[in-house]
């Protein structure tokens, strides 16, 4: 079994929620050798070397992302994106809590690698807890001397604010994120211009996610090599996958990337007694689903891809036969209905319709006709929006519609039933 | 363990609330660079809503009036964040997740539970204003679905009988989540579209989408048909050249036809 601990090392055994047994364990060591011995130029050499593809969604390479920044000599912000809310993933509410020390370590190592000198970390409103932790954890840091005014000796200085969201999934989009720092409505913005030129109070800004920064600490002290060893050659690394659904074990599982599907589901126990496995959606909410006959595929960004769905956030939900499917279509379809922000009419409207029309079916009232629309429509929302949040219908429910057609079909009234039933 | 039976509302005093929260709003509109005091908005409401239990006009105003703001945009930014109650709710939040992952591990019959013994649905408040209940998206603990938060701490594993404790030891008092504070005394809805009656023509006789029935889903479900059983009447489509016709006669028209529009 594939799996590994790398930034899951010590949790559950340790309480690293301490500083000190943090320290103990090989903590801020790096943020220390960043500051004393190297130039941000080579975090910046590491990480893109070590081909690191960030861990929030999209899977952009870290080190790119951080070269658009202009050398405008203007002040420019890290901000910590941990409004984790895409259905089905839990890993950076896991390392928030668990693990703040390592998440701040590695928040400070990107600022000072981009140049910056304050940070934003961004918690979903939900995560109170998390919150309280992660604000004890930097005055923890504060106290220790690696948070503050010319830190150790150097020049260097840094400030890092903690900003509790209030509830909104869109939030977690990078521009809508920027918006509710400052104080706004969390409606995503036009790009470009993109966060890297204008961003936090219209400097050029950096939005990384909370696994992908954590990261940075393991880069330095492993380097950049012994990442890139890792797995495929285009997506190389460990991941932490959170795996859910009908599974005996659900948790999350930190993984050489390229595992196949297969071998996650064996980790997650299997599936439940006398069932069998017919879906799988690898990649959170926004996802389309794999099938029985994908199992052995990678679990990587391009091999996802290929296979018209993506990784995502590392969202790994498994399906066994027992699912109702119309019910599972509408849970998202709500969802995503719910947390449109309202600035884009195909994602308005459409999901609030689709909603309803998957309530109809539901309650027996639906028509034939229905099914074809919730595709047609569904696909009629995508690429028309600011942001994704409107393209993330289509995925799932074109797919569970192409494949569990029979389920939507038995929900209506079709003539032809209607004259068996006569 | 607080009385959450006890009155309230009789002895509320926002100058105190206030006073009590200005100095850790002086706090937090001080950590931003450069002066932009707006990004304490969203803190500040929290802070209000610690102490409150609801985010209030008043605190709004007084939020408005810190940060160098118009209330609009304390208002406008408040409504868009779904943790903000501005009408005030029960001792306890009771939110079950109604997601995907939770969902097919038994949600349903979880929040089925909660509707019977409550006797309230989705965005309610039970009669003695002890309990909110709301229906959640994913809450990010789908490895131990199904999940919930009381009071925004989480709750996992969930069955109908650890419901049933859960209830009875709020209504006892003895619950291990503290309850929230209250300042004045819930309605029965804490959603502020729903306590105005505020919405679209389209949405109207609909109690809500989870009650579909009323005239808004009626319109669609005739704009569907249309759309699916029809094929489109071209004739009647709006061409480049009656746009223009019709232009031309509304200038054309007195003023008071004018003015239906």
């Amino acid at each position: 079994m594939p799996v590994v601990k790398v930034l899951t090392e010590g949790i559950g055994e340790f309480d690293l929620r301490d500083i000190a047994v943090y320290r103990e364990r090989g903590g801020y060591v790096q943020w220390k050798r960043a500051l004393t011995e190297m130039q941000p130029a080579d975090i910046a050499d590491i990480t893109m070397r070590s081909g690191l593809r960030g861990r929030g969604g999209a899977g952009f390479p870290t080190g790119r992302k951080w070269s658009f920044l202009p050398n405008n000599g203007r002040p420019r912000y890290m901000v910590c994106n941990c409004d984790e809310a895409e259905p089905g993933t839990f890993k950076d509410h896991m390392l928030l809590e668990e693990t703040p020390h390592q998440v701040l370590e590695g928040i400070l190592l990107g600022t000072y690698a981009i140049g910056s000198h304050h940070a934003f970390i961004y918690i979903r409103g939900e995560f109170e807890r998390g919150y309280r932790t992660f604000v004890a954890a930097v005055d923890a840091a504060r106290a220790a001397g690696f948070v503050g005014e010319k830190l150790l000796g150097t020049d260097y200085s840094v400030e890092v604010t903690v900003q509790r969201g209030a509830g909104a999934y869109i939030c977690g989009e990078e521009t809508a994120l920027i918006n509710s720092i400052e104080g706004r409505r969390g409606e995503p913005r036009l790009k470009p211009p993109f966060p890297a030129v204008k961003g936090l109070y219209g400097e050029p800004t950096v939005v990384n996610n909370v696994e992908t920064l954590a990261t940075l600490p393991h880069l330095l002290e492993r380097g950049a090599e012994w990442f890139a060893s890792v797995g495929p050659e285009r997506s190389p690394g460990y991941k932490i996958v959170s795996v859910s659904g009908h599974v005996r074990t659900p948790g999350n599982y930190e993984v050489p990337l390229g595992t196949p599907l297969r071998e996650l589901l064996a980790i997650a126990g299997g599936p439940r007694d006398g069932r069998t496995i017919v879906a799988v959606q690898p990649g959170g909410g926004s996802s389309a689903c794999l099938f029985e006959e994908h199992l052995d595929l990678g679990y990587d960004f391009d091999t996802m891809a290929a296979n018209g769905t993506m990784l995502g956030s590392g969202a790994v939900v498994f399906f066994d036969d027992s699912t109702n499917f119309v019910e599972a279509a509408l849970a998202l379809v709500r969802f995503y209905a719910h947390e449109s922000c309202g600035q884009c009419t195909p994602c308005r409207e459409g999901g609030h319709w689709l909603e309803v029309t998957l309530e109809r079916i539901l309650n027996g009232g639906g028509l034939d006709s229905d099914i074809d629309m919730l595709v047609a429509v569904s696909h009629q929302m995508t690429g028309l929006n600011l942001c994704p949040l409107g393209d993330s219908i289509e995925p799932f429910l074109a797919s569970v519609v192409k494949r569990f057609e029979a389920q939507f079909r038995s929900y209506v009234r079709s003539p032809q039933r209607e004259a068996i039933t006569a | 363990m607080s009385d959450v039976t006890a009155p309230v509302g009789a002895d509320r005093d926002f100058a105190r609330i206030a006073a009590q929260v200005e100095p850790i709003a002086r706090t937090i509109m001080a950590q931003y660079p450069n002066g932009n005091v707006r990004s304490a908005l969203i803190p500040v409401l929290h802070e209000f809503q610690n102490v409150e239990g609801w985010v209030s006009p008043e605190a709004m105003a007084l939020t408005a009036e810190w940060i160098g703001e118009p209330l609009s945009v304390v208002e406008s930014t408040a409504s868009f964040y779904t943790l903000f109650h501005r009408r005030p709710i029960g001792r306890y939040m009771l939110q079950p997740c109604r997601n995907l992952s939770c969902l097919i591990n038994g949600a349903g019959d979880v929040m089925r539970h909660f509707r019977d013994r409550l006797g309230i649905g989705h965005l309610q408040t039970t009669e003695d204003g002890l309990f909110s209940y709301e229906e959640a998206e994913c809450l990010a603990a789908c490895d131990r679905a199904p999940c919930m938060q009381v009071n925004l701490q989480f709750v996992y594993d969930l069955t109908k009988e650890k419901v049933d404790e859960m209830l009875a030891a709020m209504r006892a008092g003895t619950y291990d989540v503290p309850p929230l504070p209250q300042s004045v005394k819930p309605g029965r809805d804490w959603s502020v579209a729903s306590a105005t009656d505020k919405k679209s023509p389209g949405a109207q006789g609909v109690s809500h989408p989870n009650d579909p029935g009323g005239l808004g889903d009626a319109s669609g479900v005739r704009m569907i048909e249309r759309l699916t059983k029809t094929p489109y009447p071209v004739e009647v489509r709006p061409t480049k050249e009656r746009l223009v016709a019709d232009g031309a006669a509304r200038l054309a028209a007195p003023p008071s036809s004018q003015s239906e529009h």
